[in-house]
């Protein structure tokens, strides 16, 4: 089974990649600038995309608020990932009992509903921003790829090579960076882009249920929050253009992420 | 008659990186009750030949040029449906590894049954497990009523073996394909499967078809040998005639 | 025998553990978490009491002690089966849920009931079909589905079938002055069921693919096709069963997630369940109905993982031996 390199997939993502960091060229409007005489347009020539219920230009705000819906994908995705190393490594690597201790308390973090946790963690760390967005995100969701680096440090931590090493003397950090990290790199980048695609759908479900940014930072999430008016009014552009945008941004990461994937088997069916 | 006829027989494996032809314009027959083995090196094509003779390919593989004759009747252009009918009824085939060659979730008695129902529909639950305990015991498996309800996981490669060759037995076959039977097994079982095989063909006159790279395993069992090289069956023999070659172009 | 009594007491201390630490878990972090309780009781009105009036009331909700004290007295008061009462709805916080639960368990359960045969369904048709055209189809719609967040799937329903074609209402569990009618709850559940549907499908229609795949690999499918099997009945009798296994522990981690991951579904479609009641009791600090609400799913997460675990080591030979083989050790 040979996975086609998701070509089309990477173009699309560094358009939009470009087109948000680039953001300033992009926009035709100020996306922060509230035109309230022009409130509610449908997508016309002055208003590509249309307006939002605060009179908002919808085109400029996706390339704007498509930044920190990026930033904070990336970012919660980069603190999970350390999380998730460190934890899964030192369990790994822990005497057995240390590792029971680690992973039955992961499993109790796990069974905490993540809607709660995200809410408990925010109140924990109080204020709001993008920022601590990012850490609540982050902290939520290194979970199972801590369990998959655990288990292939376990496999790893009796090889001749780990063994040799550590009679060298070898530190932990020494050993996890020289001889553990790039073993399970592999099979941990398919989680990696994956928790970015997690982190941008909670980011705009937070948003959206009101937990996550303030309407007045502009997201694909927050941008969304205002969709219960505009069904009311009927604006659809409201709903269904940054919807659009950012599916189509996790459609192409989830095809990164599925190329990424070891593959499960190199032979041929015998069915 | 021959029992089994291949004539000029081409099989390729289409890749994305290009056509491979594993098997080339291979012709040889095999009579009725011997045992011809096929001998080469790995990756020659011997294991292809015989799935593409039972038609097993994966999907990328398709047979190019040739004809197939099964008792002078050419089974070639056979659908899936007449070739399911022929395997359960005419061919068999045992493998390298029994253990991955069962099921590790089935009992050995049910996949043994399962066998026997595909051949004989008309008997009864009952009757069908009478035939699964005669097949084990015509196999050499002590305990045969107990053993039947185990697990793979319970038998040694040997007696795991003896059941793949039970299972194989079931459709009462006019030619069995031996694919490494004795590869994964160590010497002594190697002996005990090779016997059985023997006695087995004297009890009830299949022919068999037996792939090897082992020279010593050929020459315990062979009544005429073939050898193969890079797909292409260029000599094939009485057994005697052929081990002489060998051992002049070793030496 | 004796080795399976020991497994499962085993097993029940460690569930009684893991349950203990959750509530420890919950019961500080609410607690620790910044935000008035008071807020929750008495609304906005806090904010004309004077200091003195709020110390009282603080003192009548048992707030002003230490969080282990209050910890110990809440544990002692459930052990009675008494739970406290509800900040905000001022009632039994067992009464509150117990309102609700049924809609959850409907909307939960019915849609954890459909995954479960659909993606069974879907892996099977796709590991059967695989790499042909009908089997890329599935996957790249499957793929598509698994990208569109649960709460834009709703507002896109609602978009569609409730203000354009009107055929579907927008919210609720009935209509008023309908509660008892079977035909109205079912047009109720329809839109908020296809979310929670829809969002967990494809997750595991493509694990049952993938694992069957991996089985269509094995020896022992050649052996079972040269007995004169189709493939389609090796598919069936043999690697679907070998499969099968790991896909029942599988769904019994899914169920408690499935159960519990209705809220989003819930919250867009003011659908009244259990969701949307453990979104508010965290963001307006109504302790003890959150205490009761994350025990209840936490307990559901842990029991999950347990039947998986004694699932997966009673139904497959290959793990039985495995564990018979670590016992001997």
């Amino acid at each position: 089974m040979q996975r086609k390199f998701p070509r089309f997939s990477l173009l699309l993502l560094a358009m939009i990649l470009a087109g948000c960091l680039a953001c300033e060229c992009m926009m035709t409007k100020d996306p922060v600038y509230m035109d309230l005489a022009n409130s509610n347009a449908a997508p016309s020539r002055a208003f590509l995309f249309g307006t939002d219920a605060m009179g908002r230009d919808i085109f400029s705000m996706i390339w704007y608020g498509g930044r920190i819906s990026l930033l904070i994908g990336f970012l919660a995705t980069l603190i999970s990932t350390v999380a998730a190393v460190l934890v899964g490594s030192i369990s790994g690597y822990a005497p057995s009992w240390a590792d029971g201790m680690i992973m039955r308390t992961t499993d109790i973090v796990l069974s905490i509903p993540s809607l709660l946790l995200t809410v408990f963690l925010q109140a924990a760390i109080g204020g709001e921003g993008v920022y601590r967005l990012a850490v609540v995100i982050g902290l939520t969701s290194w979970m199972s790829m801590a369990k998959v680096v655990r288990t292939e440090v376990l496999q790893l931590k009796n090889t001749d090579y780990v063994l040799a090493a550590r009679c060298l003397g070898g530190g932990f950090f020494h050993i996890l960076r020289r001889h553990l990290a790039p073993n399970f790199a592999a099979s941990i980048l398919f989680m990696v882009v994956m928790n970015v695609r997690n982190a941008i759908v909670a980011e705009s479900t937070l948003s959206f249920m009101g937990i996550g940014l303030p309407v007045g930072v502009i997201s694909w999430g927050s941008m969304l929050s205002l969709s219960e008016n505009a069904l009311l009014s009927r604006s659809w552009w409201m709903i269904l253009i940054p919807g659009a945008f950012l599916v189509t941004t996790l459609l192409c990461l989830t095809n990164l992420g599925n190329y990424m994937r070891k593959s499960i088997n190199k032979r041929h069916s015998n069915l | 008659m021959d029992v089994l006829t291949v004539k000029d027989l081409s099989v390729s494996f289409y890749r994305e990186s290009g056509e491979i032809e594993a098997v080339k314009h291979v012709s040889f027959s095999l009579r009725p009750g011997e045992i011809l083995v096929i001998m080469g090196d790995t990756g020659c094509g011997k294991s292809v030949l015989c799935k593409s003779i039972v038609k097993l390919l994966p999907d990328i593989a398709k047979i190019k040029t040739g004809q197939i004759l099964f008792q002078g009747k050419e089974i070639t252009g056979y659908s899936e449906k007449e070739m399911q009918k022929l395997r359960g009824a005419s061919f068999s085939m045992i493998f390298q590894n029994p253990m991955t060659a069962l099921n590790p979730c089935m009992s050995v008695g049910a996949q043994i049954a399962e066998a026997v129902r595909l051949r004989s529909p008309e008997l009864s639950r009952r009757e069908r497990w009478d035939r699964v305990i005669e097949l084990l015991e015509l196999v050499g498996i002590d305990r045969a009523k107990e053993r039947a309800g185990q697990y793979p996981f319970h038998f040694s490669g040997g007696m795991a073996q003896r059941c793949v060759i039970a299972i194989a037995l079931a459709a009462d076959p006019a030619v069995l394909f031996a694919d490494e039977p004795t590869t994964s097994l160590d010497e002594g079982m190697q002996e005990q499967i090779l016997a059985l095989l023997l006695e087995l063909r004297e009890k009830l006159g299949m022919a068999v078809i037996l792939i090897t790279h082992n020279p010593k395993v050929a020459a315990r069992v062979a009544d005429r040998a073939a050898l193969m090289r890079d797909g292409e069956l260029y000599r094939i023999g009485d057994t005697e005639e052929i081990f002489e070659e060998i051992i002049y172009n070793n030496y | 025998m004796r080795r399976s009594y020991i497994t499962i007491i085993e097993e029940l201390i460690r569930f009684v553990l893991s349950v203990f630490f959750l509530s420890v878990l919950v019961f500080t972090l609410s607690r620790v978490a910044p935000g008035d309780p008071l807020y929750a009781y008495y609304g906005d009105r806090v904010e004309k009491m004077g200091t003195l009036e709020q110390e009282a009331a603080r003192e009548r909700l048992g707030l002003h002690e230490p969080i282990p004290v209050q910890y110990v007295r809440w544990v002692k008061n459930a052990a009675h089966g008494d739970f406290g009462i509800s900040y905000q709805y001022k009632r039994d916080v067992k009464e509150v849920i117990a309102g609700r639960l049924g809609n959850t368990l409907l909307l939960g359960g019915l849609g954890f009931v459909i995954i479960f045969v659909l993606a069974l369904l879907l892996g099977l048709f796709c590991a059967w079909r695989e790499e042909k055209r009908a089997d890329k189809i599935v996957c790249g719609i499957g793929t598509l589905t698994s990208c569109i967040p649960e709460f834009w799937l709703s507002l896109l329903l609602i978009l569609v079938f409730s203000v354009w074609l009107k055929w579907l209402p927008s919210s609720g569990a009935y209509s008023m002055g309908a509660e008892g009618s079977l035909a109205d709850r079912g047009r109720h559940l329809l839109l908020p069921l296809t979310v929670v549907v829809l969002g967990h499908l494809w997750y595991y229609a493509y694990l049952v693919r993938n694992r069957l795949l991996e089985e269509t690999r094995a020896d022992y499918v050649l052996l079972a096709r040269m007995k004169g099997l189709s493939g389609k009945q090796v598919l069936y009798r043999h690697c679907l069963r070998n499969a099968l296994p790991s896909y029942l522990s599988m769904m019994a981690i899914a169920f408690p997630h499935i159960l519990g991951g209705t809220y989003v579904a819930e919250t867009v479609f003011s659908y009244p369940g259990i969701g949307t009641l453990a979104y508010e009791s965290a963001r307006y600090q109504d302790y003890n109905l959150l205490m009761l609400v994350s025990l209840m799913t936490g307990i559901l997460v842990i029991f999950g993982n347990m039947i998986a675990e004694i699932l997966n080591e009673r139904i497959d030979p290959r793990i039985y031996l495995k564990t018979e083989a670590q016992q001997r050790r």
